[in-house]
């Protein structure tokens, strides 16, 4: 089967699984307690005559269309959705749209900056590792590589406030901007990177230990294979042995884990928001969690559900690039 | 070049090889153990020779023709390898001088399933030698035109080229090994099991094909196998091997004719024939073969020969030139007749 048949196969898939759970967060969602219309209008009804508050209750009512039935109110929440218009936020009383925004270009940007820092770390010092196997070196890393991950991430985090924030005040412990900011892009992103640092920190130490770890392991399962030594016995340089011939071999079982893992690292960031108050989607969702602003809620867990689909495609279009077996089975 | 009393040209030495792996400690202040793999190795190649080498499982062949490729760091003796009138000792090579050496001394695996890597082509995998030992640049048209050539020599089609490893049967990927070994044109080949991996239809087609590939480019192999059908077909000399060191060494015919050791006489008995047996007897080892991290003291085999005496318990055997190149280790070698002299000879 061709590769381009096989992307084809695979979105078709993803779309039908993506339609099955929307209809079921669809349905959890408006069988949960409590009614939509009186907590999008709030606090009004002490300021108005029950005659007129009833008045704008049922015309709220049949405005957000709670009057159709489920089936019917399903197509339009989904119509909307895919639309770009994901509803009204109670909490915030603006478009979820207007809302969504920022935070989530927060969290992306955290993630994004720790993910890159965690490969360029973990991916090297688990081939140099494994290739000094048992040495001081590699028993060195070891040790650090368990500490970092056994750690809960806030431990981590209050460490790191208290050596990098209080001790030696060289960091600032939370925001995204100084307040009262102002300066140009350049100094703006200069001040951004200054109070992301200790996050971005904490997130990696936890990423760089489980897959350094991860990455040593695999290769040492490699560097084993006769086919290293073939490699070895046909006279390459040591380097093609380990890059080309060992890695490449090592990276499957690489690309699962680090695909899943970044998946993992949107909803996961939600501790080390709350210690940084980072104004990110873990802090957004809680909120909206805790204030039953649905919309939001909502919202985020589709983009949670494209975000795990998005890395199952990206799993299955590394796999193809990597090993050559995929690209010709089913 | 060297040559020995016959006038064959010496292509490899091996002298007092031993290679040792370290085993894994269980308690923390246990003495550092190894598992004797090779104790002691003396033996020469001659140019464009087939050495068979047979033993049991685990008794130390593969990791000898490892170590003569020095894939494992040696741990004592030295391997000499001739070439242009120059001695060079491999253990004394750093790793640049032994990879471009690897292109005169190549191995191929006993295991045609994990030895070919799963992300390459063949002509990948035929190629890459090639392109790292410069004897082709990397996108040269010519190499494909060679590498085709090559396949088509071992009996591979050349629309295989673009396909994958897991393509391919246990036979053809045998070949596939082979054809990547033999591209670099090398001097000296180690078949490590090369065929006993393989159904035995297969078998003697890469057999033939081995013997073909001998006679037209004047190759030197050094055939390891525990099957001694298969070393008897193909081997000028054959070497037998137990528990990390060498027992007998003498020309094919010989060993079969004037078996000295009373191991080999074991070994040879083992044969299945499809004569009726009339007068051969089958000899039975007793017992496994003892761990080579704790070998019997004296001659190893002395706790599974049926003629073994007491001297055999203490004393290590020599090994020695019984014959003109007729070589043992043994203090009681069997007569023609196999019955124990009780006397030393020599």
């Amino acid at each position: 089967m061709g590769k381009g048949r096989y992307l084809v196969r695979r979105l078709v898939y993803i779309v039908f699984v993506f339609f099955i759970i929307s209809i079921l967060m669809f349905f959890i969602y408006k069988s949960m307690p409590g009614d939509p219309v009186r907590m999008m209008l709030g606090d009004v009804s002490q300021s108005m005559k029950p005659d007129a508050y009833q008045a704008l209750y049922d015309r709220t009512y049949l405005q957000l269309g709670l009057d159709k039935p489920l089936v019917v109110q399903y197509f339009i929440w989904i119509g909307n959705m895919l639309t770009g218009n994901f509803g009204y936020s109670t909490q915030y009383k603006r478009d979820v749209i207007e809302v969504i925004g920022t935070p989530m270009l927060n969290t992306l940007m955290l993630n994004a900056v720790s993910m890159l820092v965690v490969f360029a770390i973990s991916i090297p010092l688990g081939i140099a590792t494994a290739v000094r196997k048992n040495g001081v070196f590699d028993k060195f890393i070891q040790v650090i590589t368990i500490v970092g991950y056994s750690l809960p991430s806030f431990i981590i985090a209050l460490l790191l406030i208290f050596a990098f924030a209080v001790k030696i005040p060289i960091f600032p412990i939370s925001g995204v901007r100084s307040p009262g900011f102002s300066g140009n892009g350049f100094e703006m992103f200069l001040d951004t990177a200054w109070h992301m640092a200790l996050p971005a920190i904490v997130m990696s130490i936890s990423g760089i230990g489980s897959i350094t770890r991860y990455v040593r392991a695999e290769m040492i399962d490699v560097l084993r294979m006769d086919y290293i030594k073939t490699a070895r016995a046909k006279g390459l340089k040591e380097k093609t042995v380990i890059y080309v011939h060992a890695f490449r071999n090592a990276l499957i079982p690489i690309v699962t884990i680090a695909t899943a893992w970044v998946v993992a690292l949107f909803g996961g960031s939600v501790v080390i928001e709350s210690v940084f108050l980072w104004p990110g989607l873990g802090k957004m969702l809680i909120d909206g969690l805790m204030q039953r602003d649905f919309s939001i809620v909502l919202t985020m867990q589709m983009f949670y559900v494209i975000l795990a689909l998005a890395g199952n495609v990206i799993m299955d279009i590394a796999y193809t690039i990597v090993d050559p077996r995929v690209r010709l089975e089913n | 070049m060297k040559n020995d009393q016959n006038g064959r040209k010496v292509l490899l030495e091996v002298r007092d090889v031993k290679q040792y792996f370290p085993v894994k400690k269980t308690k923390l202040r246990e003495k550092q153990r190894y598992v004797r793999a090779n104790d002691g190795i003396t033996l020469e190649i001659y140019e464009g020779e087939t050495l068979g080498l047979v033993g049991e499982s685990g008794c130390g062949k593969s990791t000898l023709g490892r170590t003569i490729l020095q894939l494992y760091p040696q741990t004592h003796g030295d391997i000499i390898y001739h070439k242009d009138g120059q001695a060079i000792d491999l253990k004394q090579q750093n790793a640049e001088q032994m990879r471009v050496l690897r292109k005169d001394l190549q191995l191929i695996f006993q295991d045609p399933y994990s030895s070919l890597n799963p992300r390459m082509t063949v002509g990948q995998i035929i190629g890459e030698g090639l392109t790292s030992h410069g004897i082709f640049k990397k996108n040269d048209p010519a190499m494909k035109e060679y590498i085709f050539q090559v396949m088509e020599e071992c009996g591979l089609a050349t629309y295989m080229f673009n396909r994958y490893p897991h393509q391919f049967s246990g036979g053809q990927r045998q070949r596939i090994g082979i054809a990547r070994s033999l591209a670099l044109r090398p001097r000296f080949v180690v078949c490590d099991e090369a065929v006993s991996a393989l159904d035995v239809s297969i078998q003697s087609q890469i057999l033939n094909l081995l013997s073909d590939l001998k006679a037209k480019a004047g190759l030197t192999y050094l055939f390891i196998t525990h099957d001694l059908s298969v070393v008897k077909y193909i081997s000028d000399r054959i070497a037998v091997m137990y528990l990390g060191n060498l027992v007998e060494l003498a020309d094919a015919e010989e060993l079969f004719s004037d078996t000295l050791h009373p191991y080999t006489e074991a070994l040879l008995s083992a044969i299945p024939t499809t004569e009726e047996d009339g007068g051969r007897e089958r000899i039975l080892l007793e017992g496994d073969i003892p761990s080579p991290v704790n070998p019997p003291e004296g001659c190893k085999f002395h706790t599974r020969c049926r003629y073994c005496q007491e001297k055999c318990k203490h004393e290590v055997p020599e090994w020695r030139e019984l014959s003109d190149g007729h070589w043992v280790a043994c203090h009681f070698p069997l007569h023609e007749n196999n019955v124990p002299t009780g006397e030393v000879i020599g």
